[in-house]
């Protein structure tokens, strides 16, 4: 990878924690996740009695698509197309690849760093300062590998939406709309049978997020969202560089 | 060495449907050359300058930038430019210096070329009041100063600056051009404004674009030629020599009947001296009839002028054709 690509994102991962999105995304997710950890779904973790971080992947997917990812990608390309910065950017000697890849490793990071964050729960609850049992890593840690491959595909849906827009608004709801579709659509397969319940459970995050949350790694899942990344990003760089044409 | 072709457009074309912005444009600027690229707005400056930097690709024609193509090695003639778009957008969360080293990392200088350039460019910008402080934080004179360090940041042969002193205050502006020439000397620069003082300060030549095309290529001396009209200005105070008031209207058909004079205006007065405006063909000289009239009529001349032909007029001549464009609306 080329320097320049680890330059951009540098400078992006900078500018979200010199901008408040960083400190909101973080912060705002933290709090949802321990508002639905303790008090949610049964009267909260206390009441399931149970040595399980499960609900804390039925929280994580849901606010990923619906808001951090979208926040995260909405000013990515939509904002510099808005302000201009972007011309002065693209007439340095940088590739439009560099630009699209260098801009998503650091919405990845963001999310990364968020994740980390949430890993203070099984820490905390596990280890120290509480033993509360023996907790079955193996679940928590592909539950983490299906959550960075779900927001590895979502910020890539959202930087897609982000190069095609010079609104960062238009962006955000356009990609959280796109999320939280791709998620619910999961909920329609047991209505409808034949070919349409396949393509549904084929395309849904959902589907494709449960069994990592269980403790499997599904290598097709693996390969569907890092399709949807590739192609995401690959519909970035064209809308990117169609702007010469237009 | 100074013979070298720097830019080099042949026919360059950018449509837009069925608008075309940039009309078979062609041009040469040599090594060491600073050309103005003047033109109303939207006559197609910014969009030529994007396509030389690669932001753009034309839709006909071809365009090289120090012998390389815009089309086949774009990653080549950005290296070998520096470029400042009209308003100079930059980063606004970051400072100064972080801007400097972020464009400087971008074209990969390494730590001790940047140190030295970074010293440069600090002091012919005039920035080390600044350098620490965020881009946010700076008037637009300031920012636009940054923009400019940022594409002298590498040393390059080319700068192509697009509108570089519009956010600046008269000061400012005048030591800018005085450092453009500076630099020019070794350099290659195309500069776009619309202010023709600018050009005459700093350029040797223009290129004048209307409506997509270039209109007039050459030095400013030629351009200026190209009117073949002068005009000399007169000023009469209201008294005559003797004390007595002298009648505009006498003034008028006085200077009417001087031989080889096309056209007498006289802008508002004061009332206390009057103002005529003769136009004259380039070889005739007025200067001394004009005395010659004066003595002999009593009047006290207050100022006696020879403009040579104002860089205005010819402008205004080659590019009215847009203006009227833009106050016509046509039937479709």
């Amino acid at each position: 990878m080329s320097s320049k690509v680890i330059t951009i994102a540098k400078r992006e991962l900078r500018s979200y924690f010199d901008s408040l999105v960083a400190y909101v995304v973080v912060g705002g997710s933290m709090l949802g996740l321990g508002i639905w950890f303790f008090l949610m779904q049964q009267g909260g973790f206390w009441q399931i009695d149970r040595a399980s971080l499960g609900r804390m992947f039925d929280f994580l997917p849901w606010a990923l698509s619906a808001m951090v990812l979208p926040l995260v990608t909405m000013r990515s390309l939509a904002e510099e197309k808005r302000t201009g910065t972007l011309e002065l950017l693209i007439t340095m000697p940088v590739t439009d690849a560099d630009v699209i890849l260098g801009k998503y490793l650091a919405a990845l990071g963001l999310v990364a760093v968020l994740l980390l964050a949430t890993f203070l729960y099984p820490v905390a609850l596990f280890v120290f300062p509480w033993h509360l049992g023996a907790l079955d890593w193996g679940p928590l840690v592909s539950g983490y590998v299906g959550t960075l491959l779900l927001s590895a595909a979502g910020l890539g849906v959202g930087l897609a939406f982000s190069a095609v827009s010079d609104s960062q608004i238009v962006a955000f709801f356009f990609t959280a709309l796109t999320l939280i579709f791709l998620h619910v659509v999961g909920n329609v397969v047991e209505l409808v049978h034949g070919p349409v319940a396949d393509v549904i459970s084929f395309v849904s995050f959902q589907t494709r997020f449960a069994p990592f949350a269980r403790g499997l790694i599904d290598m097709r899942a693996v390969v569907y969202f890092l399709s949807v990344t590739a192609l995401s990003l690959l519909f970035a760089f064209r809308s990117l560089e169609s702007r010469k044409w237009n | 060495m100074s013979s070298e072709l720097m830019i080099q457009t042949q026919d360059l074309t950018k449509s837009y449907g069925s608008f075309t912005a940039v009309d078979r444009i062609s041009f040469e600027v040599r090594r060491g050359e600073i050309v103005g690229f003047l033109g109303p707005n939207g006559a197609g400056k910014s969009t030529t300058m994007r396509i030389l930097t690669c932001y753009l690709a034309p839709t006909g024609g071809t365009a090289r930038v120090n012998g390389k193509d815009v089309f086949s090695d774009t990653l080549g003639v950005r290296q070998s430019l520096g470029y400042l778009p009209q308003r100079a957008p930059l980063y606004l969360d970051m400072s100064v210096l972080e801007y400097l080293q972020f464009a400087a990392d971008l074209r990969e200088l390494d730590a001790s070329t940047f140190k030295k350039r970074a010293r440069n460019v600090v002091e012919v910008c005039g920035l080390a009041q600044v350098l620490g402080k965020e881009i946010s934080e700076l008037s637009h004179g300031y920012r636009q100063r940054v923009g400019l360090a940022q594409a002298l940041i590498h040393d390059p042969p080319i700068l192509i600056l697009d509108e570089p002193t519009s956010d600046l205050d008269p000061n400012e502006k005048t030591e800018f051009l005085e450092y453009l020439k500076r630099i020019g000397q070794e350099r290659t620069v195309l500069l776009s404004t619309h202010n023709l003082s600018e050009v005459e300060a700093a350029c040797a030549r223009a290129i004048i674009v209307s409506r997509g095309r270039v209109v007039a290529d050459g030095a400013l001396s030629d351009i200026r030629a190209r009117s073949g009209s002068v005009s000399t200005s007169i000023m009469v105070a209201a008294e005559n020599m003797s004390g007595s008031s002298v009648s505009q209207v006498e003034i008028k058909s006085a200077l009417d009947a001087l031989k080889g004079v096309s056209k007498v205006e006289a802008p508002p007065s004061n009332g206390q001296a009057y103002r005529y405006e003769l136009a004259t063909p380039q070889d005739v000289d007025l200067r001394a009839d004009l005395y010659r009239l004066a003595v002999q009529k009593g009047w006290v001349l207050l100022e006696l002028v020879r403009a040579s032909q104002a860089l205005e007029d010819v402008f205004r001549d080659l590019t009215l054709g847009d203006e009227r464009k833009n106050r016509e609306i046509s039937a479709a």
